[in-house]
């Protein structure tokens, strides 16, 4: 039988933060969300454009009368992007999906983690956003999802399927794959599962310019070789669609490479597919995957983007915001995947990657992060109702945060808003909190940073730990409890 | 999911008097319960209160020696649970043999029994012959008969119970002590902590934090010195912590780049744990180690002996190095990390996630749950 092939690419660019931004409280009627984002954002985008989204485009554009088929994943952040500052590669994106050999497939409109969030609510907002902005777009309606770098475990199966799609995308980890090969079709929660093949995807997307390889040059006639001696129902590829120009420049022959293979694989009489053409395979076995997977570093987990604490700060602060704002298109933008990938201090080779990916190091990114975060959300409070329960429940930049300290140095632990504050009484080392409440920090960071009289008077009036976790916990409850 | 009504019974508890780790393992535990599950605790102490869920009744015992004063805290406590009996308590939980004469009156209701640790190991596994420590086991021996189920924080220490008490196997379970990962799990500067304790950023340090006993092996690490030493000539040491062995161990490590500061606070701790390199634990006897799991939660490398919970524990090149309770052994461990940089960090990395897996008190509070419902059939 014909071997079949479905390459899929995931196009994205964020919203990049602006480096070094510096909160500002004063009411200034210009604010603008824009004010968030750093300029760089035009430039790379016209550059990744330049380099790869047009000359790539017209390159596959260029073989789809011919049997080239494909799967875009576009974020919607990047669409965005393209129709502010470059319609034309927009106008390419359009003139593909409107071929009978492509399919754009859904993923979260803002590319986001929010599948790892609390509740599955938001993610299913996000995927909608998404498909409705496609519609829009490109007149399709997505049948097949990817979440955002694969990222998938049972919760995201379940939610995705009763969103209605027919399928979804992930790696192909070998701890749930086991001995079973990615060349086939796969079930989870009731969901058909499209299992990456990681090897061949990589050949592409990380060993092409690699010289200690023994395949090197990897040439597209060689590749499609490979693909038809594989064995499996098809063979599912999926890569980062800026591989073709960005992250290998076109002197590595990258392009070169694509231009010939979809000639060189009808040569190797392989099939090109489209993900929605391989779902009636026939499904091999069920798997049940309890924690995140996802294709991000040698780990293949959620540790790329939640694993540390500053990443773990974010992460609780970006949940918490959604009680606090009413643009909730900006709200979103800080959910975006790249900023809390941006804070990823792994070292060793993941590192490396990591670096290269990375708009700064991952302290500027937190700092960067919180201090924007903090600003949306102090500007956002005054459109709301109840908004004198809200302002003191709100996160604090990064200057004001309250840092724990005792005679002998800081010890650490850091609270970024009212909530925290009371589960760091609670885990803050004892005598740190006997330093700060003899000092009266306590009360005087509740006083003139939260600016909550209530907490403040509590809080000088408590006699031990007790009372002041008492205290701060009576009171954020008192606050919540209004707000509902 | 049914909520329960929950008593447990503990000597020490996290708000109140602390005298060691027992506190932290019955408070964490009744809080995670009492998300679910309406959880009184009884203690000792002057006031009532309520804490994250949990109601703490106490009661202030007398005595003239330590078991005399656990008799009375016994009696009180009982007396004080029935107070709240009304609906009925669902299941009675008890830690460790301070409360075994409450055990024994209220033997009649579904009953779970914790052993932290035994006497015969607190006594540095050698069998003691004073009166105390004859009383103390034989309450542990009863608490081991009359419980309906017993939980053990390792399979060393059922070990131990089975072999000195000849507790039903059957109605043992093992289920390990968790930690509140957010305690130690902040980001600090290892440089400017290094400073304070006049070493260059570069410095690796070897760090031990625990007792001075012969029980926690620190002088095993004290002879291991000179064989890092020998590779790792720029190595230094600090052994932090109180006890008989300190001052034998200054005059060994006289003019050696070795720090004995005594007794640290919490946050001193904290902070050590964030300048060192390498997390050593070299005890002889450990039921558990607790230590373990707060180096880990700091995303520091450890290096521990092969004994007890922490060889248990960590899994040898996975989130540790798991080694010979011998000067040879450690300093293998100590030099193995400081030839492999990228393994030190990987293995760090290895048990900052592990403990998110496995010692994460709501996952292990499911486990009790478990024992729970059994004790009630």
């Amino acid at each position: 039988m014909k071997q079949r092939f479905c390459i899929g690419f995931e196009v994205h660019q964020p919203h990049r933060l602006k480096k070094e931004f510096r909160p500002d409280f004063s009411n200034d009627p210009e604010h603008s969300t824009e004010r968030y984002f750093d300029d760089a954002n035009k430039e790379i985008l016209l550059r990744v454009c330049d380099k790869c989204y047009d000359p790539a485009t017209s390159i596959i554009l260029d073989q789809l009368d011919d049997g080239f088929c494909c799967a875009f994943s576009l974020s919607g952040v990047l669409i965005e992007q393209l129709e502010k500052w470059a319609p034309d590669v927009l106008d390419l994106f359009k003139q593909a999906a409107r071929h009978k050999n492509v399919e754009m497939i859904g993923q979260t409109y803002f590319h986001s983690i929010s599948s790892l969030f609390w509740t599955m609510d938001e993610f299913c907002n996000q995927v909608n956003l998404h498909r409705d902005l496609l519609k829009d777009v490109f007149g399709v309606e997505p049948q097949v999802l990817e979440n955002t770098e694969f990222l998938f475990d049972n919760r995201i199966a379940a939610t995705v399927k009763e969103l209605g799609f027919k399928a979804c995308f992930t790696e192909g980890v070998d701890h749930i794959l086991g001995w079973r090969s990615p060349n086939y079709l796969y079930q989870c929660a009731g969901l058909p599962v499209i299992m990456r093949n990681f090897k061949l995807s990589d050949d592409i997307a990380f060993r092409f310019t690699c010289q200690d390889w023994d395949a090197w040059p990897l040439t597209a006639d060689r590749y499609a070789n490979w693909v038809s001696q594989t064995p499996g129902d098809f063979v599912p590829v999926f890569i980062d669609y800026e591989t073709i120009g960005e992250h290998y420049w076109v002197d590595s022959g990258i392009h070169e490479f694509f231009r010939h293979l979809g000639p060189e694989m009808r040569r190797s009489d392989v099939q090109m597919v489209k993900p929605s053409d391989i779902l009636s395979s026939e499904i091999r076995d069920e798997f049940s995957i309890p924690l995140p997977i996802s294709w991000a570093d040698a780990e293949k987990d959620g540790t790329a983007w939640i694993e540390n604490r500053k990443q773990k700060n974010a992460f609780r602060s970006v949940q918490r915001a959604e009680s606090f704002c009413k643009d909730k298109h900006m709200w979103r933008c800080l959910q975006i995947s790249d900023h809390f990938y941006y804070m990823s201090c792994k070292h060793g080779s993941c590192g490396e990657v990591h670096n290269y990916f990375s708009h700064q190091p991952e302290h500027e990114a937190f700092i960067t992060f919180m201090d924007v975060l903090a600003d949306f959300v102090e500007h956002s409070i005054p459109s709301m109702d109840k908004k004198e329960f809200l302002y003191p429940l709100r996160t604090i930049p990064i200057d004001d945060a309250f840092y724990f300290s005792s005679p002998v140095g800081l010890t650490g632990h850091v609270a970024f808003d009212m909530d925290q504050f009371a589960e760091m009484l609670q885990v803050a080392p004892s005598d740190s909190i006997e330093f700060h409440h003899r000092n009266g920090d306590f009360a005087h960071w509740c006083r003139f940073v939260i600016r909550d009289e209530p907490l403040a008077l509590a809080i000088e009036n408590a006699q031990n730990r007790q009372d002041l976790i008492l205290a701060a916990d009576t009171r954020r409850h008192e606050l919540w409890n209004a707000l509902r | 999911m049914e909520r329960l009504k929950i008593a447990i019974f503990c000597w020490e508890n996290l708000y109140g008097d602390r005298v060691g780790g027992l506190s932290n393992a019955a408070t964490y535990l009744a809080q995670s319960l009492a998300k679910n599950h309406e959880v009184h605790f009884f203690t000792r102490g002057d006031d009532d209160f309520e804490m994250n869920g949990v109601y703490y009744h106490v009661y202030r015992p007398h005595g003239n020696n330590v078991v005399e004063y656990c008799s009375d805290l016994s009696r009180g406590l009982v007396n004080r649970f029935y107070q709240y009996d009304d609906p009925g308590f669902d299941v009675l939980h008890f830690h460790d043999w301070h409360v075994t004469e409450a055990l024994h009156l209220l033997q009649h209701r579904p009953t779970v029994f914790s052993f932290h640790s035994t006497e015969y190991g607190r006594n540095g596994n050698v069998h003691g012959d004073w009166w105390e420590y004859h009383e103390i086991c034989s309450k542990e021996w009863y608490a081991s008969l009359i419980a309906r189920r017993c939980i053990m924080v390792s399979w060393t220490l059922r070990h131990e119970v089975l072999d000195l008490y000849k507790a039903d196997p059957g109605k043992i379970h093992v289920i390990p002590n968790g930690v509140v990962k957010e305690q130690f799990d902040v980001s600090i500067d290892p440089g400017s902590i290094k400073a304070q304790y006049g070493l260059h950023y570069m410095t690796p340090l070897i760090t031990y934090v625990g007792r001075m006993a012969y029980q926690k092996g620190p002088d095993i690490l004290v002879d291991a010195i000179p064989l890092i030493r020998e590779k790792h000539w720029n190595a230094a040491f600090i052994l932090a912590g109180g006890g008989g062995m300190r001052d034998w161990l200054i005059e060994r490590t006289r003019d050696w780049p070795v720090q004995l500061p005594g007794f640290i606070s919490d946050s001193e701790y904290v902070r050590l744990l964030h300048a060192s390199d390498i997390v050593v634990i070299p005890s002889r006897n450990e039921p558990f180690g607790i230590i373990l799991l707060e180096a880990w939660s700091a995303n520091r490398p450890v290096v521990v002996s092969r004994v007890g919970g922490l060889a248990e524990n960590v899994e040898h090149g996975i989130n540790g190095l798991v080694v010979d309770t011998t000067p040879e052994g450690i300093a293998w461990g100590v030099n193995y990390y400081l030839d492999n940089q990228h393994d030190r960090i990987k293995l760090a990395r290895g048990g900052y996630n592990q403990v998110d897996r496995r010692f994460f008190w709501d996952s292990i509070k499911d486990q009790v749950m478990y024992v729970y419902r059994e004790a009630m059939h």
